[in-house]
């Protein structure tokens, strides 16, 4: 039994070894590159891994500026990690813990609750070295300032919008409305719509991105400044909304609504299971690609009684870079490419929503095809009409976004009264953000 | 210590001493593996269980805290409900299905072999993401379920969609992977002494008769076998509520399994000492259904020897 112990404390030294000789060869590459980080030589070689979320189309487009970049640049090396959105954060999430984070890394309206966990790096030291942001939206910029500090480079403009599937509104001979649509025209249309389609809905819930666009028309808001801005009421109201729309038959019963897919591909609307549906504008591309379908964006149904629509320029995604990369001007110069270089911008045309360096999109626009110059005209058409400020994303983005589905199921299924439903949203909502900004604040 | 291990040393011969080292060279791997993999996660998971930790920032202690916000967290419940439903269910019904399979195919017939291995494959397969796909797109609204149900002029349901069939279709699959244990039942039903039959027989029985007298209590060591393994395996199903669910164990948490949702606590949540607390339960209620298991055995359990082994 002796003998056991003596290779028991064998094996722990030999685990303990391998642990040891990987950390300090994790330091040796840590401290070359920040010693000649300042002064790069071309013979430098250099990996710098790239990660984002997407649907075919961004990766093709996002892996071709990366061919780009590597030949321009031959000491860079791009690792790319990219998958669709689902799993996507629990996978960085993982990887942050680990401290083995991509050094380049795409987020969406979170970046906000990576920011308050302090793993993004800090942006201002590389602005206008590396990274040029003098042609960037001053709103954009702004939508990634945190406490005086630019944490990530605005990939795309883009803003809330309703997908119309032209060729199922002909096929139920139902006509195209006003772009000045309301509420009311809304619930006229999509019953008539479910009636005389075989087998498919006038609309899809619009969900948490609709309610935020339903709550801006009432002037009110989610949460901002650290102040939470509507009421239990409001939610009733969105709620009935649905719960109303689905008993006229205009809204997609819940077994459909609830199978449905976040890819563009296996969406509701792509597979013609409802005529309408709520996107971001900059995935007007990704919906239209996928089917032989014609599609129109169209703004959200105004609010008769305040004569807002709601709908505002946001940020579609950022590219931010992870606080231990071990090559950070590399990472600023990379993103710097990706957002200001013409052939780049002009490679990856609008999928990440529309350029917000105005150089570039005046180049794309030029020479944007129909489909391209469709999006850009409803992001002018929302900048013209724009009567609501950007909100982000609630802190505690991944559970309360969990919640909302969740409450919705719980009304469809009848599981709970839109009353009842609503008020424990509410409450629990507001608990979320409390302890998200809470943490954070310790 | 040191003198007696010289002494002990030195009384081994050089042959046996080599055999040592290289018996002790080939566990190394295992052993290095033991160590990081298994034993270290698990004093650390402790450790973070009595903490709140955010997986990016220092765990801050927080003693029994998390322990206790688990009895009051709804979804943890419905996490645990979900789970003992499904064991439950599953681990019978898929247990009967592989004895029903076993003793049938026990017969000598033409094929048999083919029949084998047609009903083993499901459960090679498992685990796998890919049968997760298969079976969503199986049971989606449109899915082939209900194109055949459509053939015979019933209306079928969004399965995987509705909070009350959803679980439904994870149990049938699960079922439909009974292979490994309908294998291990084989084996056992050819350990039984064929002379056992042929006296049964002589004396009269039925074949039920003989099926509940002879075969049962002589297959009841394989069939405890069987019992612990499914239980432990299905406590800790993920990979098909994962896929199935989208990972959001929905719709309304009828799919939340207890992986599931530690999952979800701890990597989209943010809550990693919350789910280690949640894992060091699952690891105390397994034990416990285990070692009921273990001591109900005495009473249902028939070992040829006595036991005696």
């Amino acid at each position: 039994m002796k003998n056991w112990y003596l290779y028991f404390v064998l094996a722990l030294l030999a685990v303990v070894t391998i642990a040891c000789s990987s950390d300090s060869a994790n330091e040796e590459t840590e401290d070359t590159s920040s010693n000649d980080g300042q002064e790069q030589t071309d013979e430098e070689n250099i990996t710098l891994r790239v990660a984002w979320w997407g649907g075919q189309e961004r990766h093709d487009r996002t892996l071709q500026v990366i061919e780009m970049y590597e030949e321009q640049n031959p000491n860079v090396t791009i690792e790319a990690e990219y998958s669709g959105f689902d799993g996507y954060f629990d996978k960085l999430n993982t990887q942050l813990a680990a401290g083995n984070a991509p050094d380049v890394i795409q987020f969406g309206g979170n970046l906000n609750d990576f920011v308050y966990r302090d793993v993004i790096l800090p942006l201002d030291d590389y602005v206008g070295n590396q990274l040029n942001t003098s042609l960037h939206d001053q709103s954009m910029l702004d939508s990634a300032t945190f406490d005086g500090k630019l944490y990530g480079v605005t990939l795309g403009t883009t803003a809330w919008g309703i997908l119309v599937n032209k060729t199922l509104f002909e096929e139920a001979g139902v006509a195209l409305p006003s772009k000045e649509w309301t509420w009311d025209e809304f619930k006229d249309l999509t019953p008539q719509l479910t009636e005389n389609l075989d087998g498919a809905y006038g609309t899809g819930d619009f969900g948490e991105d609709g309610f935020g666009v339903f709550l801006a028309q009432r002037d009110k808001f989610t949460y901002l400044d650290g102040e939470i801005g509507f009421e239990a009421q409001d939610v009733k109201d969105w709620f009935n909304l649905w719960k109303e729309l689905r008993e006229s038959g205009g809204a997609a019963i819940p077994e459909v609504q609830v199978s449905a897919s976040q890819t563009p591909e296996q969406s509701l609307i792509v597979q013609q299971d409802v005529a309408i549906e709520s996107i971001a504008s900059n995935q007007l591309g990704a919906y239209a690609g996928a089917t032989e379908d014609e599609f129109e964006l169209y703004p959200y149904p105004y609010n008769a009684e305040t004569g807002k629509n709601g709908v505002s320029l946001r940020p579609s995604q950022y590219f931010a870079a992870y606080k231990d990369t071990p090559h950070p001007e590399e990472a600023a110069k990379f993103m710097d490419f990706f957002v200001n270089n013409i052939e780049a911008t002009e490679v990856l045309g609008n999928d990440r929503g529309a350029p917000v360096n105005s150089d570039v999109r005046k180049n794309l626009i030029d020479q944007a095809d129909e489909m391209d110059q469709a999006v850009y005209s409803y992001i002018d058409l929302v900048s013209e009409s724009s009567d609501a400020p950007y909100i982000p994303n609630l802190p505690g983005y991944n559970e309360n976004t969990q919640l909302f589905t969740e409450t919705e199921q719980k009304i469809y299924y009848d599981q709970q009264s839109v009353d009842e439903a609503a008020d424990s949203y509410y409450e629990e909502v507001i608990a979320n953000i409390d302890k998200y900004v809470n943490e954070a604040a310790e | 210590m040191e003198s007696s291990e010289i002494k002990r040393k030195t009384k081994l011969s050089k042959d046996t001493k080599k055999q040592y080292v290289a018996a002790y060279l080939f566990l190394l791997p295992w052993l290095i593996g033991f160590l990081g993999l298994v034993l270290g996660p698990m004093i650390s998971s402790l450790y973070l269980s009595f903490t709140r930790f955010d997986l990016l920032n220092t765990p801050e202690w927080i003693g029994f805290a998390n322990y206790q916000e688990m009895f009051q967290d709804d979804r943890w419940l419905a996490s645990a409900k979900v789970t003992l439903t499904f064991v439950f269910i599953a681990v019978p019904t898929q247990l009967i299905a592989a004895l029903l399979v076993a003793v049938l195919l026990n017969k000598k017939m033409a094929g048999v072999g083919f029949y084998r291995t047609t009903y083993y494959l499901p459960s090679l397969l498992g685990g796998s993401v890919a049968i997760a796909i298969l079976w969503k797109n199986l049971f989606e609204i449109d899915g082939l379920v209900n194109q055949v149900l459509a053939f015979f002029h019933i209306e079928g349901q969004g399965w995987i969609s509705h909070p009350d069939y959803a679980l439904g279709t994870i149990i049938i699959l699960a079922t439909w992977q009974f292979g490994a244990s309908m294998v291990i039942f084989l084996a056992g039903l050819k350990q039984i002494p064929k002379e056992l039959y042929e006296a049964a027989a002589v004396d009269g029985g039925t074949k039920c008769q003989i099926f509940f007298r002879v075969t049962l209590p002589l297959l009841s060591p394989v069939i405890f076998f069987n019992l612990i393994i499914e239980l432990i395996k299905s406590i800790q199903v993920f990979t098909s509520a994962f896929i199935i669910s989208e990972g959001t164990g929905g719709p309304i948490n009828s799919t939340l399994f207890y992986t599931l949702y530690l999952y979800q606590k701890g990597f989209t949540h943010f809550e990693m000492g919350y789910a280690s607390a949640m894992a060091w339960i699952l690891v105390f209620v397994l034990g416990v259904m285990t070692l009921v298991i273990f001591f109900s055995s005495k009473y249902w359990v028939h070992y040829e020897d006595g036991g005696k082994l």
